[in-house]
C-alpha cells in the first residue's frame, strides 16, 4: 500500500517479554548451530553461524523482517508436526541457490535442483528440530520440504498465514547460515504457530502451559 | 498485509505487492473514479474482529463501507479478484490461496457485487496494482502487466475527506 494511506491496523503488542525471548533467542542459537554442523558435513564445508535474532512481529511486519517483498528468492519450507506446529522456512537468494546445487553437483533451476534444495531444507529443518526438541523434551517431526522461486512477499506471506493462522503475531527465530569460502547465505526461520510458543517456554519454567 | 486504501484521486496508486496465497481485492465505481484495494490474508476470522482487511468475511463489507463513504453508489460497484495462489501446504493450512479466493466471492455474492475480473489460482505469486482513473492490472512474479479492467476518468471528480487518507 502506498506511503500516502495510513493504514488502520492496531499497534502490535506482544504477549511475550525479554526474557522469554532471551530464552527463545538461546534455543535458537543452539538448534541453528546444530543445523550449521550438519549442512556443514553434508557440503564439506565451514559454516559462519551469526548471533539469531527472536521477535514477535504481526504479519506485515515479519515480512518486511524478511527482506525487501519484490526480491526474487528461493524459498524451502517445511511444517512442522509432533507437539507444536509450525512451520521452517528457508530463505536463499537464486544467485545463492545455484551455488549450493553447484556445490552439490546438479543443476540449478532444474527439477533435479530443486529436489537438492528441499533435501538441503530437510537436513537443516531436522536437525535444527531436533536440537529444540531434546532442550525442550517436546516431539518436533519436520514435514516433507517444498521449494518456490517466486517474489519473497508472496513467499514469506503464504507460509507465515499457514503456519500463524489466526494469531495476532509470528514469533520469528533467526538465523543466517554463511558457507564460508562461498558468496552463499541461507536466512532461516522458524514460524511456531500462536500457542506453540509457549509450550517451547514451559518446559523451561518460563510459562504456563495453559495460556 | 491485512490493510486496505481506497482512493477518488485520479493517479493515486494502490499496490499490494507479493501476492502468495494472499488476496488483492479491488472494487471500484467506475462512473465517479472511487477505487479500494484490501490485501486479505485469510478466508475467515472465525471471532476476531481487527484487523478487518485480514479476513476475507470483514474484508468485502468493510471495502464496500469505505467505498461508499469515498463517494461510490452500492449497485454500480464492480470487484477484481487478484491472487489466491498455491504456493506452500505448510502448518495446518491445505491450500488457502483457493480457500481465501472462494471466501472472497461468497462474501462479494452476498454484498451484491459482481466479480469483473480474476486472475487466480496457479502457483506464481502476484503483484495487484489499481491505479485511480486507469485501470487495475495483475503481474506475475517476473512477468509483464496485465490490463484486467480499464478506469476511465470520472466525468466529475469528487473530493471528500477520509478517502482513505
Amino acid at each position: 500500500m502506498p506511503d500516502t494511506h495510513a493504514t488502520e491496523e492496531p499497534p502490535v503488542t506482544t504477549p511475550l517479554d525479554d526474557m522469554q525471548l532471551d530464552a527463545l533467542r538461546e534455543l535458537a542459537n543452539i538448534a541453528s548451530g546444530t543445523a550449521a554442523t550438519s549442512l556443514s558435513q553434508m557440503l564439506g564445508r565451514a559454516v559462519d553461524l551469526n548471533v539469531p535474532s527472536a521477535r514477535a512481529l504481526s504479519l506485515a511486519d515479519a515480512v518486511d523482517a524478511a527482506g525487501d517483498p519484490t526480491q526474487t528468492v528461493t524459498g524451502i519450507a517445511l511444517g512442522v508436526e509432533g507437539d507444536l506446529a509450525g512451520a521452517v522456512l528457508l530463505l536463499v537468494p537464486p544467485a545463492h541457490a545455484a551455488t549450493l546445487c553447484e556445490l552439490l553437483g546438479v543443476e540449478p533451476g532444474s527439477e533435479v535442483g530443486d529436489s537438492a534444495l528441499g533435501e538441503i531444507g530437510n537436513i537443516l529443518g531436522a536437525a535444527y528440530l531436533m536440537a529444540l526438541g531434546s532442550m525442550t523434551g517436546l516431539t518436533l517431526l519436520p514435514t516433507s520440504p517444498e521449494v518456490f522461486t517466486d517474489l519473497l512477499g508472496a513467499i514469506v506471506a503464504s507460509v507465515i498465514a499457514g503456519a500463524i493462522g489466526h494469531g495476532d503475531t509470528a514469533l520469528v527465530l533467526d538465523s543466517e547460515l554463511d558457507i564460508t569460502g562461498e558468496s552463499c547465505a541461507i536466512s532461516f526461520m522458524l514460524l511456531p504457530e500462536s500457542g506453540g510458543v509457549h509450550r517451547m517456554l514451559a518446559p523451561l519454567g518460563l510459562a504456563e502451559l495453559q495460556s | 498485509m491485512g490493510e486496505l486504501a481506497v482512493s477518488a484521486t485520479a493517479g493515486d496508486e494502490l499496490v499490494a505487492i507479493g501476492l502468495g496465497s494472499c488476496i488483492g481485492l479491488a472494487i471500484v465505481d467506475r462512473s465517479v473514479g472511487v477505487a479500494g484495494l484490501a490485501h486479505i490474508v485469510l478466508p475467515e476470522s472465525l471471532g476476531k474482529v481487527e484487523p478487518k482487511a485480514k479476513f476475507a468475511d470483514l474484508a468485502v463489507p468493510e471495502l464496500i463501507r469505505r467505498m461508499l463513504n469515498a463517494g461510490g453508489v452500492k449497485r454500480r460497484l464492480e470487484a477484481v479478484v487478484i491472487g489466491g495462489a498455491r504456493m506452500f501446504s505448510v502448518g495446518a493450512s491445505l491450500d488457502i490461496g483457493a480457500r481465501n479466493a472462494e471466501a472472497v466471492r461468497v462474501a462479494l455474492e452476498r454484498e451484491g457485487v459482481p466479480v469483473r475480473a480474476e486472475e487466480t489460482g496457479g502457483n506464481r505469486g502476484r503483484t495487484a496494482r489499481v491505479i485511480v482513473g486507469a485501470e487495475v492490472s495483475s503481474q506475475l512474479a517476473g512477468g509483464s502487466r496485465t490490463t484486467l479492467i480499464a478506469l476511465p476518468h470520472a466525468a466529475r471528480s469528487i473530493t471528500k475527506a477520509g478517502a482513505g487518507r
